[in-house]
């Protein structure tokens, strides 16, 4: 269907175009949410028909097809599709290309990318304040994580992914709650120290490789008869750091609370909802490729950091007053399962992880959607201040209480099949060391259910005032039942989405089978 | 005919020396208060032809032209030629604003010139003489411009302490040269590598003469004043905040990188062979450097004293090209010289346009700047979030050479270099905090509502400087290029 055209640039290219059309619109700024409404819609529409034309398992007829190198033994490197490789800066000691394409593990998160973008716009309907920058730096963020999903060049990936926190900065700076100042500031560098850990990962693997080039597959390639073990060791560690932070993992969770509590709605969704996946995206596509022996030697160290991470934060939710401040808990509980699927190097582990990042993608988006209306239309999303809020708004109640459903793990919704197949995947490796991890699906339980008990049910409160409480608005209300609709979708049939992932997580399962 | 191809070969210092002299006329024809703002124009044209008249020059200078004391035909004086230039433009174009209420605007303009001739003899010196006569002339203009507002206290305190630490380190420096002369029998440069080549006995065994090391102890201090590092750094931010804000960039953008054209000649082509010897000293002073640079540069309340913090904060990244000294590590240096102009310069032309409506200098002056002053604002943030090194803007790629060869050369080398990257990287992450909080007052503080109009010649300043930190942050391939080949003639 794309044969010769450049569609990931052209996706890539629409955000920021209109971006800045947004920019530019002066005195005209209600049009604002127009423009980035057609221009992520459209990137949408295409992304879509990107998935539609992957080929499940890709041979030299598929669009842009890049067969993944050779490395003996019946193994190579990941194929892609949609690949274009241009030259972008070449010197004696540089070699930068603008290389993107996708495969399989990237595939997901890219259409999870344009489809949030775009339903977060469409949910920012009324913002009033400043629309026309609001709306740019959403589709500039958009951009940016577009880009880190289909980058292959370690430069370009550093590129986008440094150009992400800046629209985030700004849009808990400048639309975000009391504390935004704190938050913002605490959330940029905190952020940003990581990156730098990955900066030095990456010069460290450019130079170590030898290959004058920053490209992904050939670094990986030549470091595997290079790169030893200490090496990979070191640089693993840095880069599993780097990342580890964005996921985020205990300890280094901190910024995420603040970050969240104080952001606008569309903010947490595309916070939690996407920037959160960049973390988790770059361990399974950078770090572990790459230095497989590296996350041999330190296996036990992410297993222990995932169980906690899963464990402790599932704990910190039950504590929470605060609605939205808990969902944000309850991402690094979630986010948890996708470190500890891929720590088992076997398909069907790591193949949990990505499917775990696309679930908590939609589903997370959902509740933070939600904790916006409630308080939008109540004015506090204090639990205490809440209760019986059904009988007011009985929509946004049911949209609700599917949401936590679907996180607590409900089967037949999305996370379910994710979250068992880690578990799947841990006893086949670890046995009855499961009990650890397992725990949390009782405390993820209750956290959801007392939460909704005390917000949703029960009597009418007296401490707000009720008398004018209304219902979901239409564009509040969309978003969140198309992702309802998909969550429901790919909780009864997660194959839809498999069938992407497990092609390209067989060959990096080899991989790691043959490296270790 | 020789006199010719001296002549000739001096063509961009002539054009500007001509137009130097001839200010102080112009000053007498503009006489007409609405002509004055005419009077940039002059200095621009000279700006605009000397650069015009180097890049022709390859074409018709024969290399063999190339008097004793300065060597013309090379692309590393080229770059720095062009530094040179383009900062003096930007400042230019911000200063008739800025200054429009000033008597001797004539001298200001001839001023400038002056110092950038200075300049471009520094990057062009192949002769440790030549060198000190490049930074006397650039020195001595510098400290009157810095004091151009002499009825101003600030003004007048700045050019005092500038002048005294100025002589103080010209006078180590001429000291270090005469001892080199007394050890080498030679003040060219490239002889003295010469000189260490042959078992003399002054550099045997990896034993230097204790001469050798002072003159090196002397050139590293008096370079270091130049280049505002820690601990000779005291100077810079009195003498930034203090003189008029367009010569604040001029100083940080241009004087500095004078500063590292002496470094990199005399440490990496002169006294390359002795680099065991001062390898440790100049890596703890590139680290030292960026620390205290930016650690003070946290708790300023004044933009321009911020920027004099950051600006030797940035002067210690640069250093690290010293203990690394490759070609790789020269051409980060190179390049982030560069890029720096370009970012530091068009911050203080910011905050000098900031000036030049009467509206302060204080962080606090810059609340809700973004809605008074949207470009503007725009503008400041692409230069804070460069020096910071966020891609994908100039200060970014800069950096991205720069700290990578030092984890390069780690492997071959000395291990402990790859800290050197670790450091700036850090510090780095620490210059956020400062630079995001200006950004923060801009956009995120309520402030006055009113609109800030701007003079074009402002707005082209500061336009000039944002579009180069944009476009070569995008496409630094040529860029790179450049700086390659002109580190090429360090190590040739």
């Amino acid at each position: 269907m794309f044969e010769g055209v450049p569609i990931i640039s052209i996706i890539i290219m629409l955000p920021l175009i209109g971006a800045i059309v947004s920019l530019l619109l002066g005195k005209h700024e209600k049009y604002a949410k127009w423009v980035a409404a057609v221009f992520s819609g459209v990137a949408l529409l295409l992304s879509v028909l990107v998935a539609f034309s992957f080929m499940v398992n890709p041979d030299s007829a598929a669009t842009g097809y890049h067969r993944g190198a050779d490395l003996g033994d019946d193994n190579r490197f990941f194929d892609y599709q949609f690949y274009e490789d241009y030259t972008w800066v070449k010197t004696e000691s540089l070699g930068i290309n603008y290389t993107v394409g996708l495969d399989g593990i990237s595939l997901p998160l890219f259409v999870l990318t344009t489809l949030l973008s775009f339903l977060a716009i469409v949910f920012s309907w009324d913002t009033s304040l400043r629309p026309k920058e609001y709306f740019g730096l959403m589709l500039i963020l958009e951009v940016g994580v577009l880009g880190v999903f289909v980058a292959l060049d370690y430069f370009l990936f550093y590129v986008f992914w440094e150009v992400v926190l800046i629209p985030m900065y700004f849009m808990i700076g400048v639309w975000g709650g009391p504390r935004k100042d704190y938050a913002a500031i605490k959330f940029f560098i905190y952020t940003h120290i990581a990156s730098l850990a990955i900066l030095i990962s990456i010069m460290a693997l450019y130079y170590e490789a030898g290959t004058e080039t920053f490209n992904m597959e050939q670094i990986a390639v030549a470091g595997m008869a290079n790169f030893t073990t200490t090496f990979q060791v070191v640089v693993f560690a840095a880069m599993f750091f780097g990342f580890g932070v964005k996921v985020p993992m205990v300890p280094f969770h901190t910024w995420l609370p603040d970050a969240h509590v104080e952001a606008p709605t569309a903010g947490s969704v595309l916070l939690a909802g996407l920037l959160l996946k960049m973390g988790g995206y770059g361990i399974i596509r950078v770090a572990i490729p790459t230095l497989p022996k590296g996350a041999h030697e330190l296996v036990y160290v992410i297993v222990i950091i995932a169980i906690a991470s899963i464990l402790y934060g599932a704990m910190l939710c039950l504590a929470q007053k605060d609605l939205k401040k808990m969902v944000a808990y309850s991402s690094i509980s979630h986010m948890g399962f996708v470190l500890l699927g891929f720590a088992t190097f076997t398909t069907l582990g790591i193949v949990a992880g990505v499917f775990q990042m696309f679930a908590h993608g939609l589903v997370t988006a959902v509740l933070f959607m939600m904790c916006g209306v409630v308080q939008h239309k109540a004015g506090t999303r204090m639990i205490p201040s809440l209760g019986g809020l059904a009988k007011k708004m009985p929509i946004a109640a049911t949209m609700m209480t599917i949401g936590f459903l679907a996180s607590l793990g409900l089967p037949g919704l999305v996370s379910f099949a994710a979250e068992f197949m880690v578990f799947l995947s841990m006893f086949d490796k670890w046995a009855l060391w499961l009990f650890i991890p397992i725990i949390s699906v009782a405390i993820t339980a209750a956290y959801y259910l007392w939460a909704l008990q005390r917000s949703m049910f029960g009597p009418l409160t007296q401490k707000i005032d009720t008398s004018h409480l209304r219902d979901v608005d239409w564009f509040e209300g969309v978003p969140v039942g198309i992702l309802i609709a998909l969550i429901a979708l790919f909780g009864v049939f997660p194959s839809l989405v498999f069938q992407y992932i497990t092609p390209s997580v067989e060959w990096l399962a080899r991989l790691l089978a043959g490296g270790g | 005919m020789e006199i010719w191809n001296y002549l000739e070969s001096l063509l961009p210092q002539l054009i500007l020396l001509l137009f130097a002299l001839l200010m102080p006329a112009f000053d007498y024809l503009f006489k007409d208060k609405r002509l004055l703002s005419l009077l940039a124009l002059a200095p621009l044209v000279a700006l605009v032809a000397a650069m015009v008249s180097w890049l022709f020059l390859g074409w018709w200078v024969p290399p063999e032209s190339n008097i004793d004391l300065i060597a013309i035909d090379n692309e590393f004086s080229g770059l720095f030629l062009l530094v040179f230039l383009s900062v003096g433009i930007v400042v230019v174009l911000g200063s008739p604003e800025f200054i429009r209420k000033d008597k001797n605007q004539g001298e200001y303009y001839s001023l400038i010139l002056l110092a950038i001739i200075g300049m471009t003899v520094v990057a062009e010196s192949t002769d440790l003489i030549a060198l000190f006569v490049g930074l006397e002339i650039s020195g001595i203009s510098s400290f009157a411009l810095s004091g151009f507002r002499k009825s101003e206290k600030r003004s007048a305190e700045a050019a005092t302490k500038y002048f005294i630490i100025g002589g103080f380190s010209s006078a180590l420096t001429l000291f270090a040269i005469s001892l080199l002369y007394g050890v080498a029998g030679t003040t060219n440069i490239e002889g003295l590598r010469t000189a260490m080549t042959t078992p003399s006995g002054w550099l045997s065994d990896g034993n230097a003469d204790p001469m050798l090391l002072l003159a090196t102890v002397l050139l590293m201090a008096g370079f270091g004043f130049k280049v505002a590092a820690v601990p000779f750094h005291m100077w810079a931010p009195d003498v930034y905040e203090g003189a008029p804000t367009p010569i604040s960039g001029f100083l940080a953008a241009a004087s500095k990188k004078m500063g590292f054209a002496a470094f990199f000649k005399v440490f990496l082509v002169g006294l390359i062979l002795s680099i065991t010897q001062w390898q440790e000293a100049a890596a703890a002073l590139a680290i030292v450097t960026m620390t205290v640079g930016n650690i003070i540069a946290v708790s300023q309340t004044s933009i321009k004293r911020m920027l004099a913090y950051s600006s030797i904060a940035q002067a210690g990244y640069l250093l690290i090209v010293l203990p690394v000294g490759t070609p790789d590590a020269v051409t980060g240096g190179l390049f982030h010289i560069l890029t720096h102009a370009f970012m530091k310069s068009g911050a203080f032309m910011v905050v000098a346009a900031m000036g030049a409506v009467a509206i302060g200098e204080r962080l606090d002056d810059f609340k809700g700047l973004g809605r008074r002053a949207p470009w503007l604002a725009l503008a400041m943030t692409l230069f804070l979030l460069s020096l910071a090194g966020i891609p994908p803007l100039a200060g970014f790629a800069s950096k991205f050479v720069l700290f990578s060869s030092a984890v390069y050369a780690s492997s071959p080398g000395p291990d402990w270099l790859v800290w050197l990257a670790i450091a700036g990287v850090l510090n780095s992450a620490l210059s956020l905090y400062y630079y995001a909080r200006v950004i923060k007052f801009m956009y995120m503080e309520k402030g006055p509502k009113d609109i800030i109009r701007l003079t074009p010649m402002l707005k082209l300043a500061v336009a000039v400087a944002a579009i180069m930190v944009v476009v070569i942050g995008v496409y630094p391939g040529p860029v790179i290029d450049v700086c390659e080949r002109a580190a090429g003639f360090i190590f040739s």
